[in-house]
């Protein structure tokens, strides 16, 4: 017989093309949900002042929704542009400053699964990174809304609000989808595959 | 997309290079957002607005119903300033609601401003089609191919999406209440229509990526492009357009000022 | 009972393009068995809509049946053979899905030959495709999938097409999409406008423009355009994933020919589970066993002389499988394999065999005053199908009936008229308004006229629903669009329990007057603790009679399985369960066969026909003209968004089951 082939070291290491093509429809789905969802944020602002940052999270879901699925450095960020691009494409009256925003927003976002070595999938991390763009979005609304302007109490109550609806939505909500996902057998095999399948093969 | 965004005619903003455009509508989203006065984001909002309409190749009642969008981002970018901002010579209150001269007008700058975000914006996307920008960014920005085509394919694949959602809005109707109260069932929204929309989306794109490396795509060799993306007199054209534009405005925000306001952060 | 089929069956050569070879009548295998074999052999390799976790997940059932110990594997060439001429080689492959405990492959040995053409068979699940992903040298360099191998060859070039049209482009229009293909390879910008013409030309794809929207071809345009991608490869070998899984007849025929003309001097393996139309010109065929070992390899009409039985137990859709599924009772019921396959749990094949009329709606007036009560009017399980003679009422009339899109009649019907017992088979080209016409009966699109569901005549789109809603039961295309649910049994049961808080809800209203008395009352805490009581009572009847609903259906033993991890057969049945659970007395189905393999399709099928025989009424959409010519009773003939005919076959609406039967065998 021939010698052994294992072909363990297949994967490449980075970001592959289907990491990136899932992390970018994605993204677009997400968009896409995100129009049914506004209807629920026309109705949330409705209830009292700036209530409408009650469901903004929803803007940082698809960077935490695509790390907890694909695991791998850089989809936070890949996602959050491309939520914006959707916008943008689609004639959005945000234009330009959206791009702006994501890439802000993404980085903020990815730094927090960086810091914990894009090891940890939590609910709690996922929201600690919707709390960061959040966090991101501040600082551009200061430059971009003079949001640093506004009543005192205007900007705590705005931006507590985002940053609780950010933890909530981008975190326990995006969990929960991707633990459903997790169910219905579609995340698997979004992941690297772990040596013991390899050792497997033996048996 | 699918007939409703396809010029009637093309300009000359139309023919220029989609990265080298970009750039320069970056550079105008900078200038717009260092502008503090409110004449001149008033007057930057009607001249991108004109040229929104002459210059974007779109039948008027197309662009208008786009336009119309931008009544809401006006409100959402002045109406909390204009409510809740500081400022010291307060015309009108209620209840939390405190409008001031300065809030008033550092509202409606921020609106106008918003305006001329939006047809910086719009002017950029109906005069660029997203093949076009990804191949430009590919071959004058080194754009790595794998997001250059993950993005072209993704645009390919999103109609299905939202035929979908349509087929999941049925469904849903079809299958009734499930013995649910209307806010439980609110409740699940989210989550009833993400799960089998993801579900597919997820499935296709592995789907579409595997097929595209079959046909032997590689992101790190070298590749030829079926569009070239060169840089014309057109880019010449659209860059003066856009300068004359710009500093239109800003002469005519000197010369003829509506509002005769300082700037907009430190009082006025 | 029998039925005597050949009286109404259409002769072989009238019936369908497939009856190629007039095949002697095999062995009718009863429907107990039939059913419970599906279960045992189908999974979700169609990987049409089945994630592979399904896949992985089916695998196992099957492994056990190995009935006929007589047949050996019968590999044509030994495995040592010499390797120089191979174009593609394994030896020793072994390869396994993450997160499922067996081999896909335990030491699989193959080799083929330089311009030879072979068609892989074998039952969904035994990883056929997935051997075509590793010749193809997608797995492991695309997709990580664990393998190993002694020796593994791959071409030096392949070209693949997928199985589903929509997945495989990433361009939105032809020539960009081929361009793309040219990209990857190098080619200069001014060469490619040939080349693509070329190569549209070579797959008979004679395009007005080359720069059109790859959404405006039609799906089996689409797969010849995905062919002409991977030629502008110039590929040694072309391995075909079912690619003519997802189409209609006449896009089948094409692909099929777009193929054998480029596939001269190439190497061609072919996974299909359709075989007409390649049958005649493959040199080899190889059948996989559910285990992924290899039960035969061989010239094709050795193969098909000698494992009819294992073809027709794998769903393989061969010519005459139509005339063995219809062979209704004859005679040679004792076949010894319908004893076998003890995988499922005997419950289900027993409530199976027993109860066809379970769903049967008791006459139509009062269908709606039985489903109100989730007690033993409903336990119709044991009860013999209605008479015929209570059926004289349409179950729907249409008049001067029109669908409206956007405000425009998409579909219009002058008159028809829908009878229990009905199966009505509902054709046309894509686009004509087929789903419309569906869409528009369940009042999901706006619409003009009269639609009348037995006495029922609603006015207003909310009653239009509602009244749709209380008579028709209505199965999508995709059946995980249908799912609301993490769990089989809670699918059924989601529809008991909105079916019993209509009535709780019905029951209550009725005895109040005005709109803003009854808003109150539902709001009450007196009337919610109410509605929670009545609910629980409910319970233990509504998972009863789920669990009933599925082993009919043949889902028993997967109460507790996520739906999505259903193989595509599965799913299907789900959706129909979850639909007819609550004795609706229509039922619209939009192309319940498309992509199923012949053994998911005929148990779909077998299960409409005995909703029929107990009553029911069936309208489905179908571009099999097997199931118009064999099966249906009426055939509506829609195009250009008009009921262009509403044509009765002959077929009587009180004959029993046409499809095989499974009371003979027992």
């Amino acid at each position: 017989m021939g010698t052994k082939i294992a072909q363990a070291a297949g994967r490449r290491k980075g970001l592959t093309l289907t990491d990136v093509l899932v992390t970018v429809v994605l993204s677009l789905v997400l968009g896409v949900v995100y129009h049914v969802w506004a209807a629920v944020s026309d109705v949330a602002g409705l209830l009292f002042v700036q209530s409408n940052e009650l469901v903004y999270g929803m803007w940082f879901a698809a960077s935490t929704l695509a790390f907890l699925l694909i695991r791998k450095p850089g989809v936070a960020l890949i996602a959050e542009i491309a939520a914006a691009h959707l916008e943008i494409a689609f004639g959005s009256a945000y234009g330009v400053q959206l791009l702006l925003y994501s890439v802000v927003q993404g980085l903020a976002a990815e730094l927090v699964f960086a810091g914990f070595r894009y090891k940890n999938g939590s609910a709690w991390v996922a929201g600690l990174a919707g709390v960061a763009a959040a966090a991101a979005s501040l600082l551009a609304d200061i430059y971009y809304g003079y949001v640093a302007e506004y009543a005192t109490w205007v900007i705590v109550l705005k931006y507590s609000l985002r940053a609780i609806s950010s933890f909530v939505i981008a975190g326990y909500l995006m969990y929960g989808l991707a633990k459903l996902l997790e169910r219905a057998g579609v995340a698997q095999s979004l992941r690297p595959v772990e040596r013991k399948e390899y050792d497997a093969l033996d048996r | 997309m699918n007939g409703f965004f396809a010029p009637a005619r093309r300009t000359a903003l139309h023919r220029a290079n989609p990265a080298l455009k970009l750039t320069l509508f970056v550079g105008l989203f900078i200038l717009t957002m260092l502008t503090h006065t409110i004449d001149a984001s008033f007057y930057l909002a009607c001249v991108f607005l004109l040229l929104l309409f002459a210059a974007s190749g779109y039948p008027l009642w197309k662009t208008a119903l786009l336009v119309s969008g931008f009544a809401l981002a006006f409100a959402s970018a002045s109406l909390t300033m204009i409510l809740f901002g500081k400022g010291s010579e307060i015309w009108w209150t209620f209840g939390p609601i405190a409008i001031s001269k300065e809030s008033f007008y550092r509202g409606l700058h921020l609106g106008f401003r918003s305006i001329a975000f939006g047809c910086q914006g719009l002017l950029f996307v109906l005069t660029t089609t997203s093949t076009g920008l990804f191949y430009a960014l590919m071959q004058r920005f080194k754009l790595g191919p794998k997001y250059a085509y993950s993005f072209m394919a993704s645009i390919r694949l999103l109609p299905m999406t939202v035929e979908e959602l349509r087929v999941r809005r049925d469904a849903l109707a079809v299958r009734g209440g499930g013995g649910f109260t209307p806010f439980g069932a609110l409740l699940r929204l989210p989550e009833r229509y993400a799960l089998p929309l993801l579900a597919q989306s997820i499935r296709r794109a592995q789907r579409t990526a595997a097929a595209m490396e079959v046909k032997r795509f590689d992101a790190r060799s070298r590749r030829t492009y079926y569009y070239s993306s060169p840089v014309t007199a057109a880019d010449a054209a659209a860059w003066l357009l856009l300068a004359a534009a710009a500093a239109a405005a800003f002469w005519l925000a000197g010369t003829l000022p509506v509002f005769g306001l300082g700037d907009m952060r430190t009082g006025l | 009972m029998r039925w005597i089929a050949e009286t109404k069956r259409p002769k072989p050569e009238e019936a369908a393009g497939s009856a190629l070879s007039g095949p002697s009548v095999a062995e009718a295998v009863g429907e107990a068995s039939e059913i419970r074999r599906i279960e045992a052999t189908a999974a979700a390799e169609s990987a049409l809509h089945a994630g592979e976790e399904a896949k992985r997940l089916e695998v196992p059932a099957e492994t056990g049946e190995r009935r006929q110990p007589k047949l050996h594997v019968r590999t044509a060439e030994p495995a040592e053979r010499t390797t120089h001429d191979a174009a593609a080689e394994v030896a020793g492959l072994r390869l396994k899905f993450p997160g499922v405990p067996d081999l896909l492959f335990r030491d699989l040995s193959l080799s083929i030959r330089q311009g030879e053409k072979v068609l892989l068979l074998g039952p969904s699940g035994c990883g056929k495709s997935t051997l075509l992903q590793v010749l193809g040298g997608v797995i492991p360099r695309v997709t990580e999938v664990p393998l190993k191998a002694d020796r593994l060859k791959v071409p030096d070039s392949a070209g693949m097409v997928f199985q589903d049209p929509d997945t495989q482009f990433c361009m939105p229009y032809v020539d960009e999409e081929l361009a793309f293909v040219l990209e990857n390879l190098a080619v200069p910008r001014e060469d490619m406008r040939a080349r693509i013409e070329a190569a549209l030309l070579e797959v008979g794809l004679h395009l007005p423009d080359i720069h059109m929207p790859i959404g405006s071809l039609s799906q089996g345009m689409k797969q010849r355009l995905a062919l002409a991608s991977v030629l502008l490869l110039e590929p040694d070998t072309l391995l075909l994933d079912e690619p003519s899984a997802l189409l209609d007849p006449e896009g089948r025929r094409a692909i099929w020919a777009a193929v054998r003309r480029v596939s001269e001097q190439r190497t061609v393996i072919v996974v299909e589970h359709r075989i007409d139309e390649v049958l005649d010109w493959m040199d080899r065929v190889i059948v996989f066993r559910g285990d992924g070992s290899v039960l035969a390899d061989g010239p094709a009409a050795e193969v098909f002389r000698l494992y009819r039985a294992e073809l027709r137990e794998y769903g393989i859709w061969y010519p005459g499988a139509w005339e063995d599924a219809l062979a209704v009772g004859r005679g040679d019921a004792a076949r010894p394999e319908a004893a076998g396959a003890p995988e499922l749990p005997a419950g289900a094949a027993a409530s199976a065999a027993s109860c066809p009329a379970s769903a049967a709606p008791h006459g139509t007036s009062e269908n709606a005053a039985v489903s109100e009560k989730p007690h033993p009017a409903n336990r119709a399980s044991k009860q013999p199908p209605v008479a015929r003679g209570a059926f004289s009422e349409p179950l729907l009339r249409l008049e001067n009936f029109r669908v409206l899109r956007g405000g425009r009649a998409v579909c219009a019907v002058d008159r028809a008229a829908v009878m229990p017992g009905d199966l009505i088979a509902l054709t046309g080209p894509n686009g004509a308004g087929k789903s419309s016409l569906l869409l528009g009966l369940m009042g999901l699109l706006p619409r003009q006229g009269e639609c009348r569901f037995g006495t029922d005549d609603p006015a207003g789109r909310r009653e239009e629903r509602q009244a749709a809603a209380k008579h028709a039961a209505f199965v999508f295309q995709n059946p995980e669009f249908q799912f609301v649910t993490d769990r089989v049994l809670d699918e059924v049961a989601f529809t008991l329990r909105g079916e019993a808080a209509a009535a709780a809800q019905a029951g209550e209203d009725s005895g109040r007057r005005g709109a803003a008395a009854r808003l109150l009352a539902r709001w009450s805490p007196r009337e919610k603790r109410r509605r929670a009581r009545l609910a629980a009572q409910a319970e233990p009847e509504i998972a009863r009679r789920a669990a009933d609903c599925l082993a009919r259906f043949g889902l028993g033993g997967y109460e507790d399985r996520h739906p999505y991890l259903l193989s595509l057969g599965q799913k299907r049945r789900l959706s129909v369960a979850s639909s007819v659970v609550t004795n609706k007395p229509l039922l619209l189905l939009d192309e319940p066969t498309f992509g199923q393999d012949a053994r998911n399709a005929f148990a779909m099928l077998r299960l409409c026909d005995e909703l029929r025989a107990a009553g029911h009424a069936i309208l489905m959409i179908t571009h099999e003209p097997e199931i118009a010519e064999l099966l249906a009773t009426q055939v509506w003939q829609i195009e250009d968004g008009r009921l262009k005919s509403a044509s009765p076959t002959g077929r009587s609406r009180s004959d029993g089951i046409r499809l095989r039967e499974e009371a003979t065998a027992r």
